[in-house]
């Protein structure tokens, strides 16, 4: 019975030894074959590099445009009396506008908007101020005699023009910020009108009443848990997004691969020796592992080192390194079983890299690595979940915005591998199927 | 008479989506020590066999026996007892001759000194000893064959198929395969191989036989053959070709 066992283990042990002989030269031909294609490994880490840096500082330039970089604005001030001055004053003290003054007319503005040479105009109408006064009049007339008076529709129109070229994101910043001018402007105007009128009718005057302009305060801040200390920044938001789109293209390079050795008959010899399938996979698992966690590294080294020195926030990737190596090693498993699939299924290489490339945007696109998921319609929201970038996005969003945990990742980490394991197990059903069909 | 290196029992093999059979009740026994030469059309049947004995097909009907393990049930163990030269260099262009040759002698079990001792020896007897740190891509054609066929010798297996070894190479690369297959064979190794060279095919192979549609038409030694088939009326190999698979082209 003794001698038995031992044999038996003695044959595993020698099986286990031929099987991991067989993976080491296999992982030897897929490293050689790696690094003699340089445009491959250029496109695999200098292409993402760049598209990491290149995002990061354009959505970092978005993010600060209103506050850093002065939008350019013509005014056409027909007023010329307190209300069209107050205006003036206050877009001009803003610092977000660079001010231009219009003469020529509303017309003129209006041209040179739609050409682009400014990027809003403004048109206070003749008689804006009287207006006003003459309304607030009748209604402080109409309130000490008792006689509400509904409004009257004769409200003053501040027409607003806005470069046609604006993306509707920039428009809606940018009324959002004139509104909230207008409404300071307005509350101002109306409050110094009101109380001249009272001090014209009331024996007690109130021109000396000092209301504060902020009763009401917004104190905006991050929803962070305590023991968070990372400050959300396009970088922190823009890393992790744009490694996971970089890694996603792996795909094209595996996939092409695979089709090459098919194209060559290298792949045929190997079917002719006694090395399993599942090990020719599992080579090049291990092969592109390596390669997706060392575009992680770069990438995310670079936004804590190089990131600052660009004058764009550094990377904080807090103390959690075993979670972060988790979940980029899941990540990696998905884009790796999904670049095996296409590789296995797609019959050319310009078929395998179109696909891969584009539905790897889609994915991107469906995933939130450019839109957020909650600003997508419902439909789009419900797609984004069956997406392995979405999965990936959210799992690095856990662990370097909200501070997450194990336990928070975990959903994550389980589709990604899950994805993996369905894109392999077609590959491999593929791969006996041609040997069974053909 | 030797123990059967291969026993081929009524197979039939039929492409999906085809009407006609690649391979049709296809029967024979190659016999260990001989060279057999498969000798047909284009079309015949030739690769499909070939590839259902390396393993690379599958097939449904009939039976196949290799160094007495059934093709269908100890398909692994059978790949550790052939060696495969394909029709088409199948080899890694990006890689050396000597690191091809590496990969593959290491997928095939071999390793360490036994590894490196058994890849000079080949290169020296396919005289490509100069040649082993280049790569592929940089090869000639008659080189590509000889590393080509180098690959399927590392393991030195006991029964070796070729497909058209000597497809598109010079007179000198011809003859230096041709002469160190045949040594191979004197060292112990059964040769399966297909051709479309008759002359090569007289001089080389110790049995003959032709395929036509997926059929045997018949087998032999190519001087019984020439002398029995045809009512005797051929004087080589390539007339008796002609005259038992007609000169209507084959696409």
């Amino acid at each position: 019975m003794f001698v038995a066992r031992s044999a038996l283990f003695a044959t595993d042990r020698k099986k286990t030894e031929r099987l991991m002989q067989r993976l080491n030269f296999l992982i030897y031909k897929d490293f050689l074959l790696l690094i003699r294609d340089k445009a491959g490994l250029c496109m695999m880490f200098l292409m993402p590099m760049l598209l990491v840096v290149i995002m990061t500082y354009l959505q970092d330039s978005t993010f600060n445009v209103l506050h850093e970089t002065r939008i350019p604005l013509l005014l056409l001030n027909q007023d010329e009396d307190s209300l069209g001055l107050a205006i003036e004053r206050q877009i001009e003290a803003s610092g977000i506008f660079s001010v231009t003054k219009e003469t020529a007319g509303e017309a003129e503005l209006v041209r040179a908007v739609s050409q682009g040479k400014s990027m809003i105009g403004i048109v206070i109408p003749e008689n804006a101020t009287n207006q006003i006064r003459k309304n607030v009049k009748r209604y402080v007339i109409g309130a000490f005699n008792g006689t509400a008076i509904a409004s009257s529709g004769d409200s003053v129109q501040i027409n607003i023009y806005i470069d046609p070229t604006a993306k509707s994101s920039f428009r809606n910043t940018l009324m959002s910020t004139l509104r909230e001018y207008a409404v300071r402007i307005e509350s101002d105007f109306l409050f110094k009108e009101i109380t001249a009128e009272v001090d014209k009718l009331s024996p007690m005057p109130i021109a000396d009443i000092q209301l504060s302009k902020n009763q009401v305060v917004f104190n905006e801040q991050y929803a962070m848990t305590d023991k968070s200390k990372t400050i959300p920044n396009s970088t922190q938001h823009n890393v992790p997004a744009w490694s996971l789109f970089a890694i996603f293209f792996i795909t094209i390079s595996l996939a092409g691969n695979i089709i090459k050795e098919r194209e060559e008959g290298s792949f045929t010899r190997l079917l002719t020796t006694s090395c399993p399938y599942y090990l020719y996979l599992l080579s090049k698992t291990f092969v592109y592992m390596a390669v997706c966690l060392l575009q992680f590294a770069a990438i995310f080294l670079m936004g804590i080192y190089l990131f600052p020195l660009l004058g764009l926030p550094s990377l904080t990737v807090g103390t959690q390194y075993h979670l972060l190596l988790l979940m980029g090693i899941c990540s990696a498993l998905s884009a790796i079983g999904y670049g095996i699939a296409i590789g296995k299924i797609a019959t050319s290489h310009q078929q395998a890299s179109i696909f891969a490339s584009i539905s790897t945007v889609i994915m991107a696109a469906i995933g939130g690595i450019w839109i957020p998921v909650f600003a997508m319609p419902r439909p789009m929201q419900l797609l984004s979940a069956a997406s392995p970038l979405n999965w990936g996005l959210e799992g690095f969003y856990d662990l370097l915005i909200r501070d997450g945990g194990f336990l928070d990742i975990l959903p994550e980490c389980i589709a990604a591998v899950a994805f993996a394991a369905a894109c392999v197990y077609i590959a491999i059903l593929y791969h006996q199927k041609k040997r069974v069909d053909l | 008479m030797q123990p059967a290196a291969i026993e081929i029992k009524d197979l039939s093999k039929t492409y999906k989506g085809n009407t006609f059979p690649a391979v049709s009740h296809f029967s024979l026994i190659i016999s260990q020590g001989e060279i057999l030469g498969l000798l047909g059309p284009n079309g015949a049947g030739k690769t499909t066999l070939i590839h259902i004995l390396c393993g690379l097909r599958s097939f449904k009907e009939g039976e196949v026996n290799i160094c007495g393990y059934s093709l269908q049930h100890q398909l692994r163990e059978i790949k550790s007892l052939i060696g495969v030269v394909p029709q088409d260099i199948a080899l890694y262009p990006a890689l050396t001759a000597y690191e091809n040759l590496k990969v593959f002698g290491g997928i095939m079990g071999l390793k360490g000194a036994e590894l490196k001792n058994r890849i000079d020896e080949l290169l020296v007897f396919f005289r490509l000893e100069q040649s082993k740190h280049r790569r592929i891509e940089h090869f000639s054609g008659g080189m590509k064959r000889r590393i080509n066929l180098i690959a399927g010798l590392l393991h030195r297996p006991k029964i070796l198929f070729l497909d058209e070894p000597t497809v598109g190479v010079d007179v000198q690369s011809k003859t230096l395969i041709l002469e160190n297959l045949k040594e191979i064979n004197r060292e112990g190794s059964t040769l399966v191989y297909t051709s479309h060279y008759m002359e090569e095919a007289e001089s080389l192979c110790t049995q003959v036989a032709f395929i036509d549609e997926g059929k045997l038409i018949c087998l032999g030694t190519p001087e019984e053959l020439i002398k029995n088939e045809a009512g005797g009326a051929c004087s080589s190999l390539e007339a008796l070709y002609l005259q038992l698979t007609g000169k209507k082209l084959r696409d």
